[in-house]
């Protein structure tokens, strides 16, 4: 069986999903096709993905930096929801490749995302209802290393129920669901915190759990092919650990795209938050008006044109997707820091629509482009995530650093630097990793790899 | 900390009665031979409760005899009872324009060095945590009574008037905005904060 060229829309499986039902299942997993079959998933499991995906993407929402608004109105010190917060970064930056490691050494997804979720909902309810130091701190922890493993576990169940070739559509619809998520849980935040009480968000945030286990229940544990899952050839199950993924063909790339993704976060994590301050300081009576905005329109934006960019992932390549996405920090950056109308900068914040979707898409699909048949797709992702972590952390120190001394319109203009850095390695560096089946593994030539 | 520890335990023989210290410390100083009811104050309120929230007036004590009775602004001895209402813990406390307008929390209070408070940190302004400023506004220009029964603190600020002042950061200078009413809130005060002299209500 071949691949076919243009993959097939599972956005439409409500029309040939069901039709391939268990039994058809059952006996491909008992035949072990060749790796390029398209896998033909059940309605109910892409159903159950989409709102899993939606309602992590709520539950997620409520560990922001709301976290320290919620302990402020609890009598906290600035000092302790610092030091909780940095214990929850510290976690998730240290549990990234673990967490990978963790996913990749299962044999049920399904199941280590069910027990993931479930923690951040129990350290939700901790949140809620002991919010005493210890109980936070270790809160905080939980949360942190139990997303390091929901995040590739969701991409795992992804790939094993699509497999390579849905890959990148199936990412642009999780994409798709987790921005309507996002902008959902915001709303709901903003409301319930002004209505009721900030508590009342980590309730809410804690009841959330409920709604994700049920829809993760509808996704079909036969079919999510562990071994596919973890980026494994079905047949063949990798022989050396971590081997494989430390070929130059393949660790130039990872590199690279870590390296341009770390410079990504470096300069986009501390944008909002920085012109959400400038805001604050031009508009008084309306800025949580257009912070709001600033946060939640880009997820509509985000919503709209994931599934496009998945689409598009396939048909024109990685890379000029990449490029759109890394282009426009700068140009955001640089608007931010010239512009003063803060219209404007709202208008402009819409950029962040097309890069984070642009990020929810490709992230994930580099990643299994890279990682291909190592059967270690979750590791590598945590390598990628680690360095993403680490660009993010950086990020509001240097901003803050930049703004202090310098002024916010400097700062802002230091990030659009740090943006063109990230988008001339995408350019220059970065190869295509689409594969067309007809061409060698990454396409690039091996030149660019040995000479590092 | 020390020092009031020691304080307390003196103290100790003249005052208080045994629930009014809690455990630890003072179980090898028995009640004993403690004048009984006269000044003795209720059980609750002890000293720790002091370090707790707002700055409790550490008052020298040099006299330690008659603890001030309840009502006196100046807590002279280690243990005084306040009504409930009559003080309030403000750390986390939302504060809240003349016009009713939301201005932020309360989340530090600035002393000068005879520990007198000077200023409230106020994390103003943002959305779900993000895009908040913490701006210094002076203590004087803070009413803590006019809506104490609904845990909120009153500020003689408008939102305009503080949009623009300097973020508070520990280790730099501490701008704070006055209650002075004109054109421009004054933010220029660095370090050495000139004698408050434009507080126009009582404390």
């Amino acid at each position: 069986m071949k691949l076919p060229v243009a993959p097939q829309r599972w956005e439409d499986y409500g029309s040939d999903g069901e039709g391939v039902g268990r039994a058809e299942v059952e006996q491909r997993s008992d035949m072990r096709p060749t790796a390029g079959e398209p896998p033909h998933p059940s309605r109910s499991s892409l159903f159950g993905l989409d709102w899993f995906v939606f309602f992590v993407a709520n539950v997620q929402t409520g560990f922001g930096a709301f976290i320290s608004v919620y302990l402020t109105s609890m009598a906290w010190t600035q000092v302790d929801i610092g030091i909780v917060l940095s214990a929850g970064s510290v976690v998730a930056l240290l549990g990234q490749m673990p967490g990978g490691a963790i996913v990749d050494a299962v044999r049920s997804e399904r199941l280590v995302a069910g027990i993931a979720v479930a923690l951040i909902g129990a350290s939700a309810l901790i949140f809620a209802l002991w919010p005493n130091y210890v109980a936070v701190l270790g809160g905080s922890v939980l949360h942190a290393a139990a997303s390091c493993v929901l995040g590739p576990a969701m991409a795992a169940i992804s790939l094993g129920l699509v497999g390579y070739s849905g890959m990148s559509e199936r990412l642009g619809r999780n994409a798709r669901f987790g921005a309507i998520g996002n902008f959902a849980a915001a709303g709901a935040m903003g409301t319930f915190g002004f209505y009721i009480s900030n508590r009342a968000v980590f309730i809410v945030t804690a009841a959330l759990l409920v709604p994700a286990l049920i829809a993760l229940a509808f996704v079909r544990t036969s079919e999510v092919d562990p071994e596919r899952a973890h980026g494994g050839q079905p047949e063949q199950p990798p022989q050396r650990p971590l081997s494989s993924l430390r070929h130059p063909t393949r660790r130039w790339p990872l590199l690279i795209f870590s390296l341009s993704f770390m410079l990504f976060q470096l300069a986009n994590t501390a944008m909002l938050p920085l012109m959400g301050g400038v805001l604050t300081m031009r508009s008084a009576q309306w800025a949580w008006v257009l912070i709001a905005a600033c946060m939640m329109v880009p997820q509509l934006l985000v919503a709209l044109v994931s599934p496009w960019v998945g689409r598009q992932a396939q048909s024109w390549g990685r890379r000029p997707l990449l490029l759109i996405g890394f282009a426009v920090l700068p140009i955001r950056g640089l608007v931010f820091a010239v512009v003063h109308d803060p219209n404007v900068l709202v208008i402009a914040q819409l950029l962040d629509g097309i890069s984070g979707a642009v990020f929810g898409v490709l992230v994930t699909l580099v990643v299994v482009d890279v990682a291909r048949d190592t059967g270690h797709f979750n590791l590598a992702l945590g390598i990628t995530g680690t360095a993403i972590g680490v660009g993010a952390t950086l990020s509001t120190t240097l901003a803050g650093y930049v703004s202090d001394h310098f002024g916010s319109g400097t700062a802002f203009l230091v990030l659009a630097a740090i943006a063109t850095l990230g988008l001339a390695c995408i350019w220059l560096l970065m190869p295509e990793t689409r594969r067309d089946e007809k061409t060698p593994p990454h396409g690039r030539d091996p030149a660019a790899a040995s000479s590092h | 900390m020390r020092r009031r520890l020691r304080w307390i335990v003196a103290v100790l023989a003249v005052v208080v009665t045994a629930p009014a210290c809690h455990g630890r410390t003072y179980h090898r100083h028995p009640p004993v031979a403690t004048q009984p009811a006269a000044q003795v104050q209720q059980p609750a309120a002890p000293a720790p409760e002091g370090e707790a929230a707002p700055p409790p007036e550490p008052a020298p004590a040099q006299e330690p005899a008659p603890p001030a009775q309840s009502q006196s602004d100046k807590a002279a001895t280690l243990a005084v009872t306040f009504e409930t209402g009559e003080v309030q813990a403000v750390l986390g406390k939302d504060v809240r324009s003349s016009s009713d307008e939301d201005m932020g929390r309360l989340v530090d209070v600035v002393v000068d060095r005879q520990g007198q408070p000077r200023a409230a940190i106020i994390d103003f302004g943002g959305f779900l945590g993000v895009g908040s400023r913490k701006i210094a506004v002076d203590w004087g220009a803070l009413n803590f009574a006019r809506e104490a029964a609904k845990g909120v603190i009153t500020v003689e600020l408008t939102r305009d008037q503080v949009k623009a002042a300097p973020e508070f950061k520990e280790g730099s200078p501490v701008v704070v905005l006055g209650a002075v009413t004109g054109p421009q809130p004054s933010p220029s005060t660095p370090a050495p904060l000139p004698p408050k002299s434009s507080q126009p209500q009582e404390r």
